[in-house]
């Protein structure tokens, strides 16, 4: 018998029961959806936070003092002036930025927003990627000028000004005030928590304001992705050195972060896809039974086609290739389900389904692969019938 | 052709062991036609499933065209089954889910025929046994009697020597067992050897040699002088249906 002979006896024979091949097959259908589900959201998800991640930049790198227990902070730490030494000594550095935050609440004529104020440079809008949707971004005039401005978020703009037009008009900090020189796009990344805005000012005024003569982070940029790792070590050897502190300092890359992230969502993606694959081997358990129930149903048929020439291979690869098409059958209408629901998530949810070629051709050889595995043992037991026995049975 | 020394078969059902064979010996030559009587445990169908491969003598030997046959292995018995004898059941044994057709083209699958020839082949065979119009109907669509037809016609499909047939009119009103009994004779004139196990007299007696049983003997071994005609009754039968 060809395969395609085959294929007519096992679709016949699972024709003949559809209610039941229907309620067999389920389980496959079940499992392998769970999985290709699973599978195609997490890769997904993974994918957008990827990009959202490469948003910011992948050459971005950050550094910041590795404080131990018990230290605190001193001026010394991290000055402005490290920024314009490093921005000049070490090529791979592309940009660089200061940053100083903390909680301010900002009063403009309309209403009041409480935001994350940063103190930085002009910098910030390369190494952070910062979209502007009106004015200009802060610039080294301001800075070096000393200008009391600031640059909002759209959102912010909203709430301080309602419908007015932001630019040029004052921002009340405390006891000082600012004019809005720029609105920064909103920014609609899942990663972003919208209900937190920014606000940045320059180095001066917020040393005004808070009388900090030291800076939190540096914000850089290196020339290219495989420049990063350099810029950073040679960062840290200066701060090292000028501030005469080994150890002190520490920076992380974006890389290092997509990383990281990358492999606790691998890993969280493989317990789940276990766990739906738990439900895949029930699925199999359920065909394995119904195919043991089959065999002896048809053990009379067993034993007419003995009786006609069927050697004992030709009744196993029948019934083996009969669970195979049960389970392939399963496999194929599962991997449609799976896909649509992660395709309705993944709408849901604004990311990209992400179902591979590669995770079809593993669902349709797992799939065939139970139907092997749990048909393995009905088939055989279907071909060590003796003939006689077999044909006797009613 | 058929050649049998002392065949025993006996069943061992744990507690208890059933003689159902206790050495019979005789022969068949190719071209005979043959009818194994006896009563129910007489052991008839327990020598019928030892000449047709379907079961292994317990002692004895069994020689089918000259090879002795507990000598063969399982794929041989397979290989037998398949092209050397033809199989007539008193329940017909139709695979329920398969047409006419399909069921005579099944011995032919399992001997490797292409498609095709096979097609063809269960086509003329149904022809043969006037059931053309009927190859696309399921076995429940099929009277008895035009079952019994499709299983001759399939137990036909690889040309057998031998066509082993078990109580094939058992389920069988006279007048098609009559045109079973005709097909068999027929069949026979064409030169193949044709064993058939039954129980009535009438049907044995179409036969050229009746092998009686009793208790797993042979105790019989008789030629049938003037076997009965099935066509010449069935032409009859006609005439009269005809003249009223």
């Amino acid at each position: 018998m060809n395969i395609r002979e085959l294929m007519v006896v096992a679709l016949a024979s699972i024709r003949s029961s559809k209610l039941r091949s229907f309620l067999t097959t389920l389980g496959i259908v079940i499992g392998i959806a769970a999985v290709i589900s699973v599978v195609a959201i997490g890769q997904g998800g993974k994918a957008m936070l990827m990009q959202e991640l490469e948003k910011f930049g992948t050459n971005l790198f950050v550094v910041y003092v590795n404080y131990q227990e018990g230290e605190t902070s001193r001026p010394s730490d991290l000055q402005v002036s490290d920024i314009t030494l490093i921005k000049n000594v070490v090529p791979e550095v592309k940009y660089m930025a200061p940053v100083c935050y903390t909680q301010m609440k900002l009063r403009g004529s309309q209403g009041q927003k409480t935001v994350q104020l940063l103190g930085t440079s002009a910098d910030l809008v390369h190494v952070n990627n910062l979209e502007i949707a009106q004015g200009r971004f802060l610039n080294e005039e301001d800075e070096s000028a000393g200008r009391q401005v600031i640059v909002i978020q759209e959102d912010t703009a909203k709430e301080l000004f309602g419908s007015e037009k932001p630019l040029g008009q004052r921002v009340v900090i405390g006891s000082t005030s600012s004019m809005v020189v720029g609105v920064l796009k909103q920014d609609t990344s899942v990663l972003n928590d919208n209900s937190r805005q920014s606000a940045y000012i320059t180095m001066s005024l917020m040393r005004n304001m808070t009388g900090w003569t030291y800076i939190h982070q540096i914000y850089g940029s290196a020339t290219s992705k495989e420049a990063v790792d350099t810029a950073m070590e040679r960062t840290k050897s200066i701060l090292e050195r000028r501030h005469n502190a080994p150890g002190h300092y520490e920076a992380r890359s974006m890389e290092q972060e997509m990383q990281s992230a990358n492999k606790i969502l691998g890993i969280v993606g493989l317990v789940i896809g276990l766990i739906a694959g738990i439900s895949l081997l029930v699925g199999g358990i359920g065909v394995m039974n119904i195919m043991l129930v089959s065999v002896t149903e048809r053990t009379r048929e067993i034993g007419i086609r003995m009786a006609l020439g069927a050697r004992r291979q030709d009744i196993l690869i029948q019934f083996l290739f009969e669970s195979i098409v049960l389970c392939l059958m399963g496999g194929i209408i599962g991997t449609i389900l799976g896909y649509g629901g992660a395709y309705v998530v993944a709408k849901i949810a604004h990311w990209p389904p992400l179902v591979s070629w590669w995770t079809i051709v593993i669902a349709f050889l797992f799939s065939a692969g139970v139907g092997l595995f749990f048909g393995l043992y009905p088939a055989n037991q279907a071909a060590r019938l003796k003939p006689i026995e077999a044909l006797r049975r009613e | 052709m058929i050649a049998i020394n002392d065949l025993q078969k006996t069943y061992d059902t744990g507690s208890i062991t059933v003689e159902a064979l206790r050495g019979l010996s005789f022969n068949i030559n190719k071209g005979e036609f043959v009818a194994i009587m006896g009563a129910s445990g007489s052991g008839k169908s327990t020598l019928m499933n030892l000449l047709g491969l379907l079961d292994v003598a317990s002692a004895g030997t069994y020689i089918l065209n000259q090879t002795e046959v507990s000598a063969l292995e399982e794929k041989d018995f397979a290989r037998i089954r398949n092209k050397e004898i033809g199989f007539v059941f008193q329940t017909f044994n139709l695979l329920p889910h398969l047409t006419a057709l399909h069921n005579v083209e099944l011995p032919m699958m399992y001997a490797g025929v292409k498609l095709a020839a096979r097609r063809e082949r269960a086509t003329l065979l149904l022809e043969r046994m006037g059931l053309i119009d009927r190859m696309h109907h399921y076995p429940n669509e099929l009277s008895g009697g035009q079952n019994q037809r499709v299983a001759i016609a399939r137990s036909l499909a690889n040309n057998p020597a031998i066509i082993l047939a078990d109580e094939p009119t058992g389920a069988l009103d006279s007048h098609t067992s009559l045109e079973v009994m005709d097909i068999f004779q027929q069949l026979n004139l064409d030169g193949t050897t044709i064993i058939v196990v039954t129980h009535e007299e009438n049907i044995a007696q179409h036969a050229g040699r009746i092998l009686r049983l009793s208790d797993g003997l042979l105790i019989m071994d008789d030629i049938v002088q003037e076997p009965l005609d099935a066509g010449q009754a069935l032409s009859s039968l006609r005439k009269e249906a005809g003249s009223i």
